[in-house]
């Protein structure tokens, strides 16, 4: 099978041989989860319970009105201890429901829902109901990309095995060993839009999977209609934008999404939740992830409740060595912010843990821009970053508008080939929260 | 838990290893080959050119920077880059106290007054070089054949200059390769057994260097190739014996380590393209109607001065391919 990819990109060394052979290890059994209410890209939901109160695993202890929200579950059954503001994964503090385990084990999912036979209405409300986002790391809610507006025809799902990440090998594994569940998701949701076409777009240093995932598709007596397409590794093609121009050589339009050009994107783990869902009921209580770093002495793929506390795992589950661990990310370390500290629960949303040492860890002076020009080749959107730098730094934010900056899929990859060490993804997050607050000065001023 | 060990970021938290000190060593090895073979072809007085003027571009970098209360970047190599550049472009029986001067005026007058590494509008070598060349017109073109000791009694014009002054090329082929054979004289230029300057007289040395800055992807070919591809059209067009004029001067060298400057030349595709262009024509037309026998300094000088506008020939972005969206409204609202 011939390769495809998309132009520019760059490939950072993929230190995923400590856990890509490792099985996925489960955990049931923790003493308390500690669940940010807000998980989701969207409006914010509010919590049903109340200090006190008895929980059961899968049942649903927060959520809103609205099309931009998803509800989140009790991942462990117990009782509430407190609903208090916490730091979450995202380096931000907010509220956060904490259940403490009663060791009943008492579950309350929804019944099983045949995702072949149900009408679509109750197939989107089961998938909003199990509290699905985006697993990958944006933590879009699932239901809203599978309800694009009647102008918007879809014709392509894909299924995001990129994993275009270092380190991360979640969905490695979750392909593995759990191919049905993602052939089964992936059916599900072709279904939903009455798409005939899906793909999983899988990395080329994953393809020894490939055959496990074609006799899946086999298996679930699909074939013609879901495809495996192999991709030549490279970051960041797990974006989104990325994904669907190496596969379908589409560009998404700037400022659109997917389903400007007829795709619908779900990550890996996405699928295989929506799958549980249906099959079991189960909402989105459990979440995969990498244990890993140069710091983590038991790298490994790890399930556990959404709300555990990495601290709370240590030792008995993963060991550190503590001295050593310079940089603790939630996520993989092309995009995922840096913690404080890792008294930080799990989210729906995680996809990895690491502990990095002071070899992976290391903090760089930032030196004059040589202008070669390197971030420009890397840059997979095609924009300047050196450029965009320089207009940033003068304060010229006209200009970085011109020259794409919210066009920035914020990826990192400018600043990873940098030979200056210079902070341009970095200043592009800020340029964004400028022009965006001057463009509503802006906007206020011309409604007055 | 040893929380107030870690190191707190914005994301990516990797990096490639290639940093700037790796990338100016990678043109200094690139620049070996003919500096050596310039050493091979002049003797000692070439090398002490070539010492003197990497000694004194690395002493004025680091000396005005202490001076201006500035980090002493000695360490990133880009004062040995210039000080090795002056020296290739020299000829080899320039007086020491000159080389030095030109190292000092590129460092100086055009990199350290304008911000330093990066940020220099001109190309610092060529300036130095066009600064001795108007200081000095007797010194910097005093040029000596090969294999020989630099006397007075040994001076022999280069290639360009016997054309310059209505030899023709038959009689550049009868001086240096003691042949009228073209095929013998087009080899004898591009080994680069003939005078000139230090390091640029050897087309095939240059092109192993270019090879492997290629290789490193330290360079880009778009803009050396437009160059010199340029320089061939427009010599022909213009009467000149365009192979002759591509292998004899200094557009292969200039092309090749000069154009490509970072800071000097464009960063944009189309605007490499044109810059490329843009040297090779003034190149061609110099050598054609100027007063000098060689305009690649020139050439790439004047171009320096156009590169901030050819930035504006931006590629198309990601997403603007099928319809590109009217986004004026909104940015003229706001001035």
């Amino acid at each position: 099978m011939s390769t495809k990819t998309f132009r520019g990109g760059a490939h950072p060394p993929e230190r995923k041989h400590r856990t890509e052979e490792l099985p996925i290890e489960y955990l049931t059994q923790v003493k308390e989860v500690v669940i940010p209410v807000n998980q989701h890209f969207g409006a914010p939901i509010q919590p049903l319970v109340k200090v006190g109160d008895q929980v059961k695993r899968g049942q649903k202890i927060a959520d809103a009105e609205g099309r931009m929200t998803v509800p989140v579950h009790a991942s462990i059954a117990g009782v509430v201890k407190k609903i208090e503001p916490r730091l979450q994964s995202n380096n931000l503090e907010g509220l956060a429901v904490v259940i403490e385990a009663d060791g009943s084990g008492a579950e309350d999912f929804m019944p099983p829902l045949d995702g072949f036979s149900c009408g679509k209405d109750d197939a989107l409300a089961r998938i909003r109901e199990a509290g699905i986002i985006g697993m990958g790391g944006a933590g879009f809610p699932a239901h809203v990309k599978l309800a694009p507006p009647p102008n918007k025809p879809i014709d392509l799902v894909i299924a995001n095995a990129a994993e275009c990440e270092p380190y991360l090998t979640i969905d490695e594994r979750m392909m593995a060993e759990k191919p049905a569940d993602l052939v089964e998701g992936m059916a599900i949701v072709m279904r939903v839009l009455g798409v005939a076409k899906g793909v999983i777009g899988l990395e080329d240093n994953k393809a020894h999977h490939l055959d496990a995932l074609e006799a899946a598709i086999k298996a679930a007596g699909r074939g013609a209609d879901i495809t495996v397409q192999l991709l030549k590794t490279k970051y960041p093609q797990g974006g989104e934008k990325m994904l669907i121009t190496a596969l379908t050589g589409k560009e998404v339009p700037s400022g659109g999404l997917p389903m400007d050009v007829g795709c619908v994107v779900q990550n890996v783990g996405t699928f295989c939740a929506i799958a549980e869902a249906f099959r079991l009921g189960k909402p989105l209580i459990d979440r995969g992830f990498t244990v890993s770093g140069g710091a983590c002495k038991t790298p490994k793929n790890l399930v556990v409740p959404v709300g555990t506390v990495v601290a709370s795992l240590v030792p008995e589950h993963i060991q550190l060595d503590e001295e050593a661990v310079r940089r603790v990310i939630y996520g993989g370390p092309m995009m995922g912010p840096s913690l404080p500290s890792w008294a930080v629960p799990v989210q729906k949303n995680t996809s990895g843990v690491l502990f990095l040492d002071a070899s992976e860890a290391k903090v760089y002076a930032e030196g004059p821009c040589l202008r070669c020009g390197r971030c420009m080749k890397a840059c997979s959107c095609r924009l300047s970053p050196a450029l965009l730098n320089v207009a940033i730094k003068a304060g010229d934010l006209s200009e970085a508008e011109e020259i794409g900056l919210l066009d920035c899929i914020e990826c990192g990859t400018c600043s990873f080939v940098c030979p200056s060490h210079i902070q341009l993804v970095q200043r592009f997050r800020v340029g964004k929260q400028l022009l965006r607050a001057k463009k509503q000065k802006e906007a206020q001023r011309a409604g007055k | 838990m040893p929380a107030n060990n870690l190191l707190l970021s914005s994301s990516p938290n990797a990096f490639t290893g290639v940093d700037s000190r790796k990338i100016m060593l990678a043109v200094i090895i690139a620049l070996l080959p003919t500096t050596v073979y310039g050493v091979v072809l002049y003797g000692v007085p070439a090398l002490l050119v070539i010492l003197t003027s990497v000694a004194a571009a690395v002493l004025a970098e680091a000396a005005f920077r202490a001076l201006i209360k500035q980090d002493v970047r000695v360490g990133d190599l880009s004062a040995v880059v210039t000080g090795l550049l002056v020296a290739l472009i020299s000829p080899p029986s320039l007086p020491l106290w000159m080389a030095a001067l030109g190292s000092i005026a590129a460092v100086i007058f055009a990199k350290e007054f304008f911000g330093g590494l990066g940020a220099n509008p001109f190309n610092p070598a060529l300036i130095g070089r066009a600064v001795l060349l108007m200081s000095f017109p007797a010194a910097m073109t005093t040029w000596h054949a090969p294999f020989g000791a630099l006397t007075d009694a040994t001076t022999a014009a280069t290639p360009l200059n016997v054309v310059k002054l209505g030899g023709s090329v038959a009689d550049v082929g009868m001086q240096i390769a003691g042949s009228n054979d073209y095929g013998t004289l087009l080899w004898t230029l591009f080994v680069g057994n003939r005078a000139g300057c230090i390091g640029e007289s050897s087309i095939l040395l240059i092109l192993v260097g270019f090879a492997f800055l290629l290789a490193l992807r330290v360079v880009n070919w778009v803009t050396p190739l437009a160059m010199v591809g340029t320089t061939f059209v427009l010599s022909w067009i213009l009467g000149m014996d365009p192979v002759f004029g591509v292998l004899s001067g200094g557009v292969v060298f200039g092309a090749v380590f000069m154009a490509t400057d970072y800071a000097s030349s464009p960063i944009t595709p189309l605007g490499k393209l044109i810059f490329g262009a843009g040297a090779g024509a003034i190149t061609a037309v110099i050598r054609r109607f100027g007063g000098f026998p060689e305009g690649v300094t020139y050439g790439i000088l004047l171009m320096n001065a156009v590169a901030p506008f050819l930035d504006k020939l931006r590629v198309k972005k990601y997403g603007y391919v099928p319809a590109p969206k009217p986004a004026k409204p909104a940015k003229e609202a706001g001035k």
